[in-house]
């Protein structure tokens, strides 16, 4: 029981490091219209990308995390157009399931260019502050505050922005939107741009605080899953309350449960969300 | 236009939680299969285990062109069928089902995880196919193999033991085990607490989720204990994460590991700090023999790692095997490994000179890269040498040999 504060300040941090790849997923949903399992293996390429600039090109984290941000993003947008797009006219269902044949082929795709071993980044590794009995990492910190001033900027972006109208007008109806003159075609390449982007930056956020192997992006895909349902598919303040609710559901749940079942939190979550609230928690009721 | 592509939303999320689940579905592998006598590999090219896999692998590819350029065995060539677990259970079981069934090999070769090891021997002992293991686990030989297990990995007890007492030698006082969900996780719980228990040492365990990409929570856990001797029970990939967490949750006891799971890419991924005055240990190989040799040239390293060299001994044993059994089926096979691995032969390194001395009559005794390689009635080796090293400005440093 002593332990449930710093838990509770473990899974706030662990679902920091959710937050972004949940909104990612979230997005593309909320525009396209299925689930795209590809952000396992986009997370992992982020991962990758920012290792490439960090450790071989000796490039600040910063930079590591931009060239994440971008290579993710045009990598998300091409393996769209070239994989998925054909995909779309046999329905959601397909799409979905060539999503999981994209992301095999892309964590292949990554393990043959890179092997098999655990790669670190070029950061100095301290022990954590502690403060009141609470011990919290400077890296996790940093993490956190990134992650924040990410979201802050893409909210602001999407509620302020033209692109954001026009995103939430393709979402909404991509017919009406065309006829109004939204270019829907380059709003959704951007939209999956972003998300995508937003990944990458979450599978590298991710491994600065571990290490990176081919795996990387797999092992947090069902908390990704998991956070964008409970929070509602498609709504992007949804992914972040549901990356919260799983992170500090999962890390509290030691508790009572064996670390063994961790993972579990996250189906009982879905479960929970299925039966009560179809919609998710801050998602919209859909006809 | 485009068409409108809608999912109602349970649907979508049945949709979604399939694919999720699909996403932890193993990949199945493709190979074409031909030719005389087949053998298989089945070692971990990809996941955790993905590290020693390919050497592994290599290894007996390098006895089978050996054996071939010297004629082969019973008047045939050999075939090597590679397949991979991806270090997951129902991916080994695919690909085992495919080694078994289709390719219709003699023995599988070089299973590496525990988990992978216990999925696939029924299917290959209801084959009537031999396997042999590089897999710890105590239950694997304890399975109702009717001797198609070979295993030249020393079991967990003994390898735990091993340690545990090594632990307690360097006076630790409160042990703790720590480590993934595994089939010698309960099993080296128990017998960490007993040499613990005999040593005057308290003992504290968690078992955790392994493939996750934190375990504060579980560290913070652990060390409610206040801990100053800690084994770790898991993989490379965990292990890192895990090793980081304590250094950031700022543990200051000791730390030991088996050498699988603080291997070189290890060391390579975390600073130096994070490691330093760690232990590791592992049954070593026989570095003087001359099968070790063999293996340092077949795969051009100066340091061959434990596994390999035991799949170049499993490829030797299968095949000297067949030659004392005159036969290439793993039902007759069972009784030709111990005719050649033990007993009053000739002693021998390598299969091309057993199979000459077979030829002419005699009898021989492998031994190998791996060491002696003499078998119990259940398959697991009699013997072998434990190294424990160091790491010291991130390098590992002998320390002892028991």
């Amino acid at each position: 029981m002593e332990l449930i504060p710093q838990l509770l300040v473990n899974g706030v941090l662990y679902g920091s490091l959710l937050a972004l790849p949940a909104i990612g997923f979230t997005t593309i949903f909320a525009v396209l219209r299925f689930p795209n399992f590809s952000v396992a293996s986009i997370a992992t390429l982020g991962a990758f990308a920012g290792w490439v600039a960090n450790v071989p090109l000796g490039l600040p984290i910063l930079v590591a995390v931009v060239a994440a941000f971008v290579i993710s993003g045009i990598v998300g947008v091409l393996a769209d157009d070239i994989v998925l797009r054909p995909m779309r006219p046999y329905g959601a269902l397909t799409t979905a399931i060539a999503s999981i044949a994209l992301t095999v082929v892309l964590e292949n795709m990554i393990r043959f260019g890179f092997g098999n071993d655990l790669r670190g980044y070029d950061l100095p590794l301290v022990r954590d502050w502690r403060f009141l009995g609470i011990r919290v990492g400077p890296q996790q910190l940093e993490n956190l505050v990134l992650a924040t001033i990410i979201m802050v900027l893409l909210f602001v972006f999407l509620r302020y922005g033209r692109f954001g109208k026009a995103m939430r007008a393709v979402a909404d109806n991509p017919q009406l939107a065309a006829l109004k003159g939204i270019p829907s075609g380059t709003v959704t390449r951007l939209a999956i741009f972003i998300a995508m982007g937003l990944v990458g930056v979450g599978g590298i956020l991710q491994g600065l605080g571990t290490a990176i192997d081919p795996l990387t992006g797999f092992r947090f895909i069902l908390s990704i899953f998991a956070a964008a349902v409970v929070g509602g598919l498609g709504s992007i303040p949804g992914a972040v309350l549901g990356a919260f609710v799983i992170g500090i559901g999962q890390e509290l749940s030691l508790v009572i449960l064996d670390p063994t079942y961790k993972s579990a939190v996250g189906f009982l979550a879905i479960l929970v969300v299925l039966i009560f609230r179809p919609e998710g928690l801050l998602g919209e009721k859909r006809q | 236009m485009t068409r409108r592509l809608t999912m109602k939303r349970r649907q979508l999320l049945a949709t979604g939680a399939i694919g999720a689940g699909a996403l932890t579905m193993p990949r199945l592998a493709l190979a074409q299969s031909d030719g005389p006598i087949m053998l298989g590999t089945l070692t971990p090219l990809t996941g955790v285990g993905g590290t020693y896999g390919p050497s592994m692998r290599d290894a007996v590819a390098g006895v089978i062109d050996s054996v071939n350029s010297a004629g082969g065995v019973l008047g045939r060539q050999i075939e090597l069928v590679s397949e991979d677990t991806q270090t997951n259970p129902e991916a080994a079981v695919r690909a085992a089902r495919k080694l078994v069934d289709v390719d219709g090999v003699s023995a599988v070769i070089g299973t590496w995880a525990s988990s992978v090891t216990t999925a696939v021997a029924p299917v290959c002992w209801e084959g009537g196919v031999m396997v042999y293991t590089v897999s710890g686990s105590d239950s694997i030989t304890q399975l109702p193999h009717e001797g198609y297990i070979i295993r030249t990995q020393p079991n967990s007890q003994l390898q735990i033991e091993v340690a545990a007492q090594f632990m307690v030698d360097q006076g630790a006082t409160r042990v703790a085990w720590i480590g993934p969900q595994t089939p010698f996780a309960e099993s080296s719980i128990a017998i960490l607490g007993d040499v613990a228990g005999e040593g005057g040492a308290s003992m504290d365990s968690l078992i955790y989720e392994a493939d996750r990409t934190s375990y504060r929570s579980e560290v913070d856990q652990i060390m409610t204990g206040d801990p100053d001797f800690l084994m770790l029970g898991g993989y490379a990939a965990d292990s890192t994460v895990l090793l980081r967490d304590l250094f950031q949750a700022g543990y200051e006891g000791k730390i030991i590991g088996p050498a699988y799971a603080v291997n070189a890419s290890v060391l390579d991924a975390l600073p130096n700090d994070v490691v330093e005055g760690l232990f590791t240990w592992e049954g070593t190989p026989d570095v003087t023999s001359g099968a070790y040799a063999r293996v340092q040239e077949i795969l051009g390293v100066d340091v061959v790692d434990p596994y390999s060299a035991q799949t170049y001994d499993h490829a030797n044993l299968a095949i000297l095997a067949m030659a004392a059994a005159g036969s290439s089926t793993g039902a007759d096979m069972r009784g030709g490994v111990r005719t050649i691995s033990q007993g009053d032969g000739e002693i021998i390194d390598n299969a091309v000179d057993g199979l000459a001395i077979l030829a002419d009559g005699g009898s021989v005794n492998y031994n190998g890269a791996s060491g002696p390689c003499d078998f119990t009635r259940i398959g697991d080796i009699t013997g072998t040498q434990f190294l424990f090293r160091q790491i010291q400005d991130g390098q590992p440093v002998d320390f002892e040999t028991v």
